[in-house]
């Protein structure tokens, strides 16, 4: 009890480290290598480009490169933090741009084993946070997140999450995912992070291991140009269909 | 090897009693096996194709919660509904559910593709909850899917898996359930249920089968046997041999079924057989030569009654092989115990009873039966003789057009594997699926996997045609597929009146890119159960609301026609093609352990009557009841299935001693020098009694089976009687006849009980025991 008073209060960890993942604007590529559990590869990439508000508002503008029957295919994708996010999507197969509504934070994204909730910085007030044991010590704090109610513990798709935060950096390095039967399921690593030169980071290289399927997922960042000035007219339905 | 006895007789029952203590302590060690899909070999071609698809998508057993209410769109309803959902999602051994609330409604609304959760909120008013029931019936992925058109019931469709094990799994269900009270009416349904009450049913049974089967045994030895002493000799083979057939099964590492629960009834009603002749004979002996010493009895009891016993245990033995040939995996299990019991029981009562006989010899002696107890019997079996002897023709008549008029029925006869059929239709788990297969399409699958490049349009559009064929099928209640996903989204994609809406795609491009919209809209897990992540597979379940057999192949040829010329690989599997290949198993098998069994008791029966004649006339009452039994079965739409399908092998191995001992009987009165009358009315007068005890013992054996909590196990108990009945008849009413009318040539065969010449006085009582063994008026 004594150790856990002098300890920063965990949501307050948590909260600094957010901050520090949050980038303002960026462009890069990314490969998503998504490996099977036989072994078997299947790989994406795309390009994105992403903008950030000072209202937490970010918009994200991706185009698909490969695999090659979806090159072209274009999204625009607005983050609201405190409402569901807009999605635009561009098929040029179609020649069709529609609009796609989703809130589930838990879902996967392109198939992958990370989820949307993953790829974008969390919603601090979904969550209760508290030190495990052992936090503090080697350089690490060990944080325990449990969303606040069971519509966010739907949402997200588990029931807690363990972070393993450096001390000195404040820079996550491992979180490990707990199902409804408080079994481990779902580990994500990150492997190399990409300083910024506002003193933030951008992770630039994770990788998740489904523990129930076996199957791994990593997600590596390329080409990484920050702080280019993009115009707000690059994020419209109009530049999607170009 | 009387000696061999005497010298012997404790160690002889001490191995016994080893054998029985035993086989007692492996007995709990036993494992239930309520899947019926383990019936039949894993690798026939539907086994095979089935595991091939379930490896790629998952075991596609699923349980199925039913909710009904008057109107089940009601705002406590919907609550429960969705708490039992969010519950269910939460279980590790659930891999996908499909509800209410997991359903999603692919919408076009200005221009914006929607792909939301139809019920994204529960609506608190009567307006709101009026909408909803509207949306449901308008969404084709949620009408008779997760809420029933009437409104009245809704449905949790849960797939399992095993990552842990099913019963695990299925008690954490319970569990929610029992804690999350409502409204609703909640039934649990689906293979997996249907398991779990097959295995707690099977246990059920046998605890309460076996003990009732033991006590009728029990009592119908008191009364033929008298003392209790007399009666705990047979009754002792009874258990030790059930016990041994009972150990066998987690010996050979095989696990009780439903239809091994038939082995040890079989065992109860048939050990004890031998061991009442022997035991009822030495009674008789004692009784009429008290000056002959123990040893001298039990020797000649040995040499006078070992070969009949033989012959008889043989027959049995032959006609329980039959089942070998079955390729139904626990029919050819019951076939080996039932035959290791029998066999075993033949060898006890022929050393252990007369070991026992000579430890306990003289307590045995009971007093003669009085004629009361007789003359019942004596007057119905003279009238009968009389009626034979003057009228062999017009009997034969009579007995040849019942038997046409009753083997027409044969053209009924139907074939069942369903296993919602087990249960009566009062079981929560029969309502559940009559429920399921009435409002929800149906609990029961054919899979079909498609393999090739499944965005390619020629292969989808493939998909989409078989999809909408197999769903105007008769039986067939729903069809999913991944081309409706592709349909709907075009629908939200296109507007009605543009080129593509509620059509597949011209280009592999835009089926890729429609997937990926969906990817990103919706969840690629929302069709994980219709194609795979590289769109290299695609999955087409049918579920089934009809799923009876002519149903099931019906749909399996149809869909062999759609799928000729089809642009990609096909595979057929799922439980219900596998229960089409079962039915086709048991028709086979039927077939085959018939003729076996007819066989092999044909040449038995050579060999006993020491003619081919001979063999050929002993084997008309077995024709004659199989004829009956499959007529009768047909008239009455009993169906044949994994347990009815075993009935005419045992029928065969049991009911033909009753035609042996007639005939042995018969042969032995015209040996000593009487008439055909006279021979008819001796062998009617004395071993009739015996034949028509021991029957009845055998079908009080079977008889309590109709107790039993399954249909068909039930139905069994019913066919016993009506087939010992045949066989009953055909011994003492059509072989007199025939015998009567026809004179065979082979009639004064030689029994095989030669004078040995070293005892005079043993050579006088065996001639009389000889004979008595066949005309017994006090034994079964």
């Amino acid at each position: 009890m004594q150790a856990a008073a002098q300890q920063p209060d965990a949501g307050q960890i948590m909260s600094k480290s957010r901050d520090l993942s949050i980038t303002g604007s960026l462009s890069a590529n990314i490969n998503l290598t998504i490996t099977e559990k036989g072994g078997a590869i299947r790989n994406r990439t795309i390009a994105m480009t992403t903008k950030s508000y000072t209202d937490g508002l970010e918009k994200r503008f991706i185009r698909f490169i490969e695999p090659a029957d979806v090159r072209g295919t274009a999204m625009l994708v607005v983050d609201n933090k405190n409402m569901a996010d807009e999605m635009w999507i561009y098929l040029p197969a179609l020649k069709k741009t529609r609009r796609i509504v989703t809130s589930e934070k838990g879902k996967s994204f392109m198939s992958s084993e990370f989820s949307n909730a993953d790829m974008s910085s969390p919603t601090l007030s979904d969550f209760v946070n508290r030190h495990l044991n052992k936090s503090g010590i080697n350089n690490q704090w060990i944080i325990e997140s449990v969303p606040v109610n069971e519509d966010k513990a739907d949402e997200y798709g588990y029931s807690r999450k363990i972070s393993y935060i450096s001390i000195d950096k404040n820079q996550v390095q491992k979180m490990e995912f707990y199902n409804f039967d408080n079994e481990l399921f779902k580990i994500i690593e990150i492997k190399s992070i990409f300083p910024l030169s506002d003193g933030k980071y951008l992770v630039k290289n994770m990788v998740a291991n489904n523990l129930n399927t076996n199957r791994k997922s990593e997600i590596l960042f390329s080409n990484i140009d920050e702080g280019i000035k993009v115009d707000d007219s690059y994020f419209t339905i109009q530049n999607l269909e170009r | 090897m009387a000696d061999f006895i005497f010298r012997y007789r404790w160690i002889i029952i001490l191995l016994c009693l080893l054998t029985g203590v035993g086989s007692a302590l492996i007995i709990p060690k036993t494992k239930i096996d309520p899947e019926m899909r383990n019936y039949v070999p894993q690798s026939i071609e539907s086994r095979v194709e089935t595991d091939k698809i379930e490896s790629e998508f998952g075991v596609q057993d699923i349980v199925v919660i039913l909710f009904s209410d008057t109107c089940i769109i009601g705002t406590n309803n919907l609550n429960q509904i969705k708490d039992i959902d969010r519950s269910i999602s939460r279980i590790n051994g659930v891999s996908s559910r499909i509800s209410p609330f997991t359903v999603k409604s692919i919408m076009s609304e200005e221009g914006m593709m929607t792909v939301d959760p139809l019920i994204r909120q529960i609506p608190s008013d009567t307006a709101g909850l009026a909408k909803l029931g509207k949306d449901i019936l308008e969404n084709r992925f949620a009408r008779d899917i997760v809420v029933s058109s009437d409104l009245t019931t809704a449905s949790i469709t849960a797939t399992i898996n095993s990552s842990v094990t099913e019963k695990e799994t299925l008690q954490k269900i319970d569990s929610v359930i029992n804690s999350t009270p409502g409204r609703a009416k909640i039934i649990k349904g689906g293979l997996p249920y249907i398991r779990q009450s097959l295995a707690k049913d099977v246990s059920k049974d046998a605890v309460m089968l076996i003990p009732a089967a033991l006590l009728i045994m029990l009592l119908i030895l008191k009364v033929n046997l008298g003392s209790w002493r007399s009666v705990m000799m047979p009754f002792s083979v009874v258990i030790l041999t059930t016990a041994f057939s009972m150990a066998l099964i987690p010996l050979t590492g095989w696990k009780m079924s439903i239809i091994t629960l038939l082995v040890p009834v079989i065992l109860i009603a048939v050990a004890n057989n031998y061991g009442i002749y022997l035991v009822a004979r030495f009674q008789e002996l004692s009784y009429r030569h008290k000056e002959a010493s123990k040893k001298e009895l039990i020797t000649i009891l040995i040499r006078s009654l070992n070969m009949p016993i033989l012959f008889s245990g043989l027959t049995t033995v032959a006609g329980i092989l039959g089942l070998l040939t079955h390729s139904i995996i626990p029919a050819k299990q019951v076939g080996v115990l039932a035959a290791a019991g029998v066999s075993l029981a033949l060898f006890m009562s022929l050393m252990l009873i007369p070991a026992l006989i000579f430890v306990n010899g003289t307590d045995l002696i009971t007093k003669k039966p009085g004629k009361d107890k007789t003359m019942l019997f004596d007057k119905v079996l003279t009238r009968l003789s009389k009626l034979i002897i003057n009228n062999p023709g017009k009997i034969l008549l009579v007995s040849a057009t019942a038997i046409i008029i009753f083997s027409t029925g044969i053209g009924f006869l139907r074939i069942n594997t369903n296993q919602e059929n087990y249960f009566s239709s009062k079981h929560p788990v029969r309502q559940a699926s009559e429920l399921i297969n009435s409002k929800f399409g149906g609990s029961q699958t054919i899979s079909l996997m498609i393999t090739g490049d499944i965005k390619d349009p020629e292969i989808m559009k493939g998909i989409d045609v078989l999809t909408t064929r197999i769903e105007q099928e008769k039986g067939v209640g729903s069809v999913f597929s991944i081309s409706q996903v592709v349909r709907e989204m075009s629908k939200a994609i296109y507007t009605s009146t543009e080129y593509g809406y509620d059509q597949i795609p011209e280009t592999r491009e835009a089926i890729a890119q429609m997937f990926e919209l969906y990817n990103m809209s919706g969840s690629p897990d929302d069709f994980k159960q219709l194609t795979d992540l590289d769109n290299t597979k695609a999955h087409i379940l049918i579920r089934l609301s009809d799923p009876e057999i002519e149903i099931i192949r019906s749909v399996k040829t149809r869909i062999s026609e759609l799928t000729v010329n089809f642009p990609a690989e096909v595979s057929i599997g799922g439980y219900a093609i596998i229960m089409a290949d079962f039915a086709e198993s048991i028709i086979k098998g039927q077939i085959s352990s018939l003729l076996f069994a007819i066989i092999t008791v044909l040449l038995l029966l050579t060999i006993i009557f020491r003619s081919v004649k001979g063999g050929l006339i002993g084997s008309i009452p077995l024709v004659a009841s199989i004829l009956i039994l499959f007529g009768f079965m047909g008239y009455t739409k009993i169906a044949l299935d994994a347990a009815t399908a075993l009935l005419s092998s045992i029928m065969i191995g049991v009911g033909v001693d009753f035609t042996i001992q007639y005939i042995w009987c018969f042969n032995l009165q015209i040996r000593s020098g009487l008439s055909y009358p006279e021979a008819t009315a001796a062998s009617m007068k004395t071993i009739g009694r015996s034949i028509i005890i021991n029957a009845l013992s055998v079908m009080a054996g079977f008889g309590v089976l109709v107790f039993s909590g399954f249909t068909s196990i039930r139905f069994f108990g019913y066919l016993v009687l009506i087939s010992m009945g045949s066989c009953l008849v055909g011994a003492l009413v059509i072989i007199p006849a025939f015998l009567m009318k026809y004179r065979p040539g082979f009639i004064g065969f030689e029994t095989g009980n030669k004078k040995t010449g070293k005892n005079e006085k043993e050579n006088s009582i065996i001639r009389v025991t000889t004979a008595a063994f066949a005309g017994s008026s006090s034994t079964a």
